[in-house]
């Protein structure tokens, strides 16, 4: 795989902005061929700008791409995949009527006579099955009948069938059990082995150190730099990626006492959460830290009847919360700010006025089941200004907004009444410093009013801000706990699997 | 290289199906023989009539055009659209086929030609507007439904046409529309039929119409042409209407009325879902179509034949497309909870 | 950045007030087509009008006829208003089967009231019930079990259209009581004020008013209106703000069956007979009435419809077949409302998608 000492792709002085927000400032990126090339960073660093600039979804400000040594212009996904730069997307990109062989090939089918050469295709699809580590047999399985980490196989597949020289393969890890990651970590290297380099982006750090070669390191939109992995230790690249200092300043607030107001028993839910125990006092905020896919998130997903338990008990106050649906948690006071604000939070070309008030229509009227556009209007400005909502009229539809005022917008809904328990799943995720230091104060003044507070969340700087107590949950099980003084490089390594037990290398 | 095998789920193994190819017949087809048999065999007992030639022919010369036109609503049902232009297009071909035999005493082919011409400039309308306007199909359909049957009822101008030369009796019910007692208009049906279904199984284009319906933008990326197969879906659908209304000329009368082609969309349509075409795209087979328009109407003629009101036959269509539909539904829905 | 963000909408949008006058009317008659609408229908009644002093039609297009053609609008507008709800609320929603609904509830008003000698009160509430019984259908198979909407209404017209045709026997009911129903239709002199007012049809008041008013609350003033615009708008964010979304879509379709059934009461009236393919024969009253929803501005896609969109687009269309009937008597002019509604269907469409690419919302 020797082609001299031209690295397959080289990126210099690249830059991006997205209207007032600089997502790259500057970065240099080297891919060798033959090795697998991790990049790391917080949410936020610039990650994903960078991949998405090399896999033509994004264009770069500035800066210069070079391939193989001859310099590129990559304007369009399309020119990207020309120069052989595939992704591996977390949701894989397939046709699920259709077999495993004819998602591997669609698109560039063997023909014969202007017919599909079925035979031929079953022929080769063997080497790329044996490669990626499926058995032969499945070839002519519908992909809808494969599990995510099998799709993800497929993915693979399609991407190395189309001539990969540059295999993006985007935190595949989220959402695969060990067994799968073995697995993947085995296809990856037998590409690796063909000479294809891969860029592999993951907040699995310990992972890494199984799998890659080097690792580049970003951090505020900036590449730090590049290291052999050998050189590195899951602690020191935690101290790389936050930057050795811990910036995050708190307040230092009583720690509230008397009976929990949640309260979690052995809580399951089979293959994904595993005897959950924890409990939350009346104004008391606990963070859950994990990585993506750890399972922090189908915890509040549980608690709030969107997701159902196969074991353990849930309390709310002493009481038994049946759950099953998120309207018969609403009814105990339980409110909760959703992960993915666009998909389960908004309402986009509805007011601001109705996206507030639509979980507690009760409130609008004197008679039930009415509206009166009266209230409506007095009850959304009390809490457009209360949350410093910035918008020249409640009117306004929330598509128009930007993220940190559209999430102000959905926790205002949850305040319509103050809850007993307010969950939050990332609940400052891509909003703007401002919106997202407004958000963390009324999250404590809540508690300070004696609301419990539980938030899912995978930002380290968040986590460390606002919780009293931080429980960090790694595989679907309650990995360690924390108490306010906790740094980021403790937090990391615990929820990255560095636990102080065993070797953290 | 390692060798290491991976091991794979018991599940994962169960579903191997042992062939290269897509399936031959899926489940759907399976049971819709089944009912298509034990009606066959019901209707044959109790109206002893109905095995007959002088009913089975009828048959068949009725499911053709409703097949046909199936063909092509079967592909753009699969791509996820739709067409409810059809009953309008149809009265369009069909009526100027039908003046200008008339008046020009058109040949057979030549009248034939004509009609898939008027057909296919009818459909490559809806496919432009709907693969360049990007427009709901349902809503630009529903326009040209309103279009076209202006167009017709103007041609029409306000009276029937009458004396229409016996040219399409070739495919009618009668002894010139049938060789070895097999009704001419059917046996086309079949062999288009069997060219739809090579094309959707072998031809990589056919593949791309079922990608196109299951994930659009992926099939996009994969470098399938999204547009020009949807033009093409839908002025295939248009080419068959123009057929379809040759058909329906060879089994009226030498008098042709405004009723030409009213609701046949629906019946179109009810055909493919039976057949176990998904309205949500992706998934679909023409042989399914023709089985569901066997179905509709092996139901209808056998409320005929029973002496039942001949309108109730609706009824049966309705439930008929409730229960294949929401077997369908309750299938997938099992399928993907094991997976 | 892998957050996910909302789509930006172009900046025009932010900025309406700085626009100069003649933009900002071409924005608005864009994204508001309550707006278009009204200057479409202004040009209509002009345009004939002055045909009309110019002596160019059959017919005198007056208020009076204006008015007398508003029967025709009545149920048009209120199958208008059972497609609003039923797209409104998502997921590919649309119902086929309000034409079904119309046949089979027109037959049994017919029976109870012309037949049974049911009064008109018990009658007219057997007939909602009739409605509302297969709206729940259709809300049931589509919400509960998930059938797609275009499927589910396609099962039940045909079942409800075959079932009408044979309960009645094929017969339409026109006993004397039915006849005399149709003064419900007949344009009637206001009281009081009537004299300086063309006469309206009975119906207007009795049928077509009340629906306006009870949706227009329904859809504004109701939690459940909200409900029904926040399952059409985003499912899955309605959710987690703890809607029962299913119940909210089934309502949805057991309201558009209780209005068809209404509107079968109306036709019954015009036409003085409750004719079992009332709403079924030729091209049915699905295709007008999805028609009339989308030209009033109800997105397929759900989640943006307004009544007084419905409602202008009815007094569009038909005024302006009204109008065409006089400038092209006899059938040419029928021919040419189809033409009419297609254009209108195809152009408004045509005209969103140009709309809200330009300035993000369209409603």
């Amino acid at each position: 795989m020797s082609e001299g000492n031209v690295p397959r792709v080289s990126m210099r002085g690249i830059s991006k902005r997205y209207g007032g927000v600089r997502a790259i400032r500057h970065a240099d990126f080297t891919l060798e061929p033959g090795t697998v090339h991790a990049l790391v960073g917080e949410n936020g660093a610039g990650k994903s700008t960078l991949i998405k600039i090399l896999a033509g979804a994004e264009q770069t400000d500035t800066g210069t791409i070079e391939f193989d040594g001859r310099p590129v212009t990559i304007n369009s996904t399309a020119d990207a995949i020309r120069l052989g730069v595939q992704t591996v997307y977390q949701e894989p990109q397939l046709f699920p009527e259709l077999s495993i062989t004819e998602n591997v090939f669609l698109g560039r089918e063997l023909t014969k006579g202007g017919r599909i050469d079925w035979a031929a295709q079953a022929g080769e699809i063997q080497e790329l099955l044996q490669m990626i580590g499926l058995p032969p047999e499945v070839a002519t399985v519908q992909v809808a009948d494969l599990s995510i980490a099998q799709q993800q196989q497929v993915s693979i597949a399609k991407a190395v069938a189309g001539d990969a020289s540059v295999l993006i393969i985007d935190e595949p890890s989220a959402i695969l059990t060990d067994t799968e990651i073995e697995v993947l970590f085995t296809v990856v290297r037998r590409l690796t082995e063909r000479g294809v380099a891969v860029i592999y982006i993951s907040h699995r750090l310990d992972e890494l150190f199984q799998i890659a070669d080097v690792v580049t390191v970003m951090r505020d939109g900036t590449t730090l730099d590049t290291y052999p992995i050998a050189d590195l230790t899951v602690p020191h690249l935690v101290e790389l990626m936050v930057g050795g200092i811990d910036t995050a300043e708190r307040h230092v607030r009583d720690l509230p006492s008397g009976e929990p107001t949640l309260q979690l028993d052995n809580v399951s839910v089979a293959g994904r959460l595993h005897d959950i125990n924890l409990t939350v006092r009346p104004g008391e905020i606990v963070g859950l830290y994990g990585l993506l896919g750890s399972g922090a998130g189908e915890i509040a997903e549980v608690i709030y009847g969107m997701r159902h338990a196969t074991g353990g008990s849930i309390s709310l106050q002493g009481t038994p919360l049946k759950g099953g649906s998120p309207a018969a948690a609403r009814d105990r006071g339980i409110a909760m700010v959703p992960a993915n604000r666009a998909k389960q939070g908004v309402f986009s070309f509805q007011s601001i006025a109705f996206n507030i008030t639509i979980s507690d229509l009760t409130k609008l009227g004197r008679v039930r089941g009415w509206v009166s556009p009266k209230r409506e209007t007095a009850l959304s400005r009390t809490l457009v200004s209360r949350l410093g909502v910035k918008t020249p009229s409640e009117k306004q539809p929330v598509m128009a907004m930007s993220g940190g005022n559209a999430q102000k917008v959905v926790f205002a809904r949850q305040l319509m009444d103050t809850p007993t328990l307010l969950l939050l799943a990332e609940p400052t995720q891509g909003v703007d410093v401002g919106a997202k230091e407004e958000i963390h104060r009324l999250i404590e003044e809540l508690a300070a009013d004696g609301t419990a507070v539980l938030v899912t969340t995978t930002d380290l700087g968040e986590v460390q801000r606002i919780a009293d107590r931080i429980i960090v949950i790694r595989d679907g099980r309650v990995h360690a706990e924390f108490g306010p003084g906790a740094t980021q490089v403790e937090l990391l390594a615990a929820a990255s699997g560095a636990t102080t037990q065993e070797d953290p290398r | 290289m390692t060798t290491t095998t991976i091991p794979v789920k018991a599940d994962l193994t169960s579903k191997v199906k042992g062939r290269i190819l897509p399936p031959l017949v899926t489940g759907q087809e399976y049971v819709l023989i089944g009912i298509i048999v034990a009606l066959w065999a019901l209707l044959g007992v109790f109206t002893p009539a109905f095995l007959t030639a002088g009913s089975v022919v009828p048959l068949l010369v009725a499911v053709a055009p409703v097949a046909l036109v199936g063909v092509g609503m079967t592909f753009v049902i699969i791509t996820a659209g739709i067409d409810v232009s059809v009953g309008a297009a149809t009265m369009v071909a069909a009526v100027v086929v039908a003046k200008a035999m008339v008046a020009l005493g058109l040949p057979l082919i030549p009248a034939v030609l004509l009609a898939m011409a008027i057909g296919g400039v009818l459909g490559l309308i809806n496919g432009v507007l709907i693969a360049y306007g990007r427009i709901h199909p349902i809503i630009i359909t529903f326009g040209t439904a309103n279009l076209f049957m202006y167009l017709g009822l103007q041609i029409f101008g306000s009276s029937t046409v009458n004396n229409i030369p016996s040219t399409f009796a070739i495919f009618g019910r009668g002894e010139e529309g049938r060789t070895l007692g097999i009704p001419h208009s059917f046996l086309i049906t079949l062999i288009v039929l069997g060219a739809a279904w090579w094309f959707l199984r072998h031809r990589p284009s056919g593949r791309h119409l079922l990608a196109i319906g299951g994930n659009e933008n992926a099939a996009r990326l994969a470098g399938v042409k999204v547009k020009q197969l949807l033009v093409s879906a839908y002025t295939l659908t248009g080419l068959l209407i123009g057929l379809g209304a040759c058909f329906t000329l060879g089994m009226g009368t030498s008098t042709l009325d405004q009723g030409v082609g009213v609701g046949r969309e629906l019946a179109v349509i009810a055909a493919v879902v039976i057949g176990g075409t998904s309205v949500l795209g992706g998934r679909g087979s023409v042989l399914g179509t023709l089985l569901g328009a066997i179905l509709v109407q092996t139901v209808t003629s056998g409320v005929t034949q029973l002496g039942w009101p001949s309108q109730l036959s609706d009824l049966f269509v309705g439930l008929a497309i409730i229960l294949a539909v929401g077997t369908d539904i309750i299938r997938e829905r099992a399928r993907k909870k094991t997976s | 950045m892998s957050a996910s963000t909302l789509t930006p909408i172009p900046a025009a949008a932010t900025k309406a007030a700085e626009l100069p006058l003649l933009q900002r009317i071409v924005r608005t008659l864009l994204t508001q087509r309550v707006a278009l609408l009204g200057v479409l229908i202004v040009v209509v009644l002009a345009v004939m009008m002055s045909l009309d002093t110019a002596g160019m039609l059959s017919g005198s297009y007056d208020t009076d006829y204006l008015a007398s053609t508003l029967i025709s609008a009545v149920p048009v507008a209120i199958l208008g208003f059972a497609q609003l709800i039923v797209i409104l609320s998502g997921k590919a929603g649309i119902d086929l089967s309000v034409g079904a609904v119309v046949s089979i509830s027109g037959v049994v008003f017919g029976f109870s009231y012309g037949v049974w000698g049911l009064g008109l009160v018990p009658a007219i509430l057997l007939t909602a019930l009739t409605g509302v019984v297969c709206g729940a259908i259709n809300g049931y198979l589509i919400a509960y079990i998930g059938f797609p909407p275009l499927i589910a209404t396609l099962a039940t017209f045909y079942a409800l259209k075959s079932l009408a045709m044979v309960v009645s026997g094929q017969r339409p009911i026109n006993s004397q009581t039915i006849q005399d129903f149709y003064s419900a239709a007949r344009p009637v002199e206001l009281p009081l004020i009537g004299q300086y007012l063309p006469d309206f049809p009975m119906a207007v008041f009795t049928f077509l008013l009340p629906a306006v008013v009870l949706m227009w609350l329904l859809l504004n003033r109701t939690a459940y209106g909200r409900r029904a615009y926040a399952i059409g708008t985003n499912d899955d964010a309605a959710k987690w703000a703890g809607i029962d979304t299913r119940r909210t879509r089934l309502i949805a379709y057991i309201t558009a069956g209780g209005l068809a059934s209404m509107a079968a009461v109306v036709i019954v009236a015009q036409f003085a007979s409750a004719r079992p393919d009332a709403g079924t024969a030729g091209n049915g009253l699905a295709l007008p009435a999805i028609t009339i929803a989308v030209l009033g501005g109800v997105a397929i896609t759900g989640g943006i419809g307004r009544v007084a969109g419905v409602l202008l687009a009815t007094l569009l269309v038909v005024w302006l077949n009204a109008g065409l009937l006089l400038a092209i008597p006899g059938n040419p002019g029928t021919q040419m409302q189809l033409l009419a509604m297609g254009v209108m269907l195809i152009g408004a469409a045509l005209l969103n998608n140009y709309a809200s690419k330009r300035y993000g919302i369209v409603k």
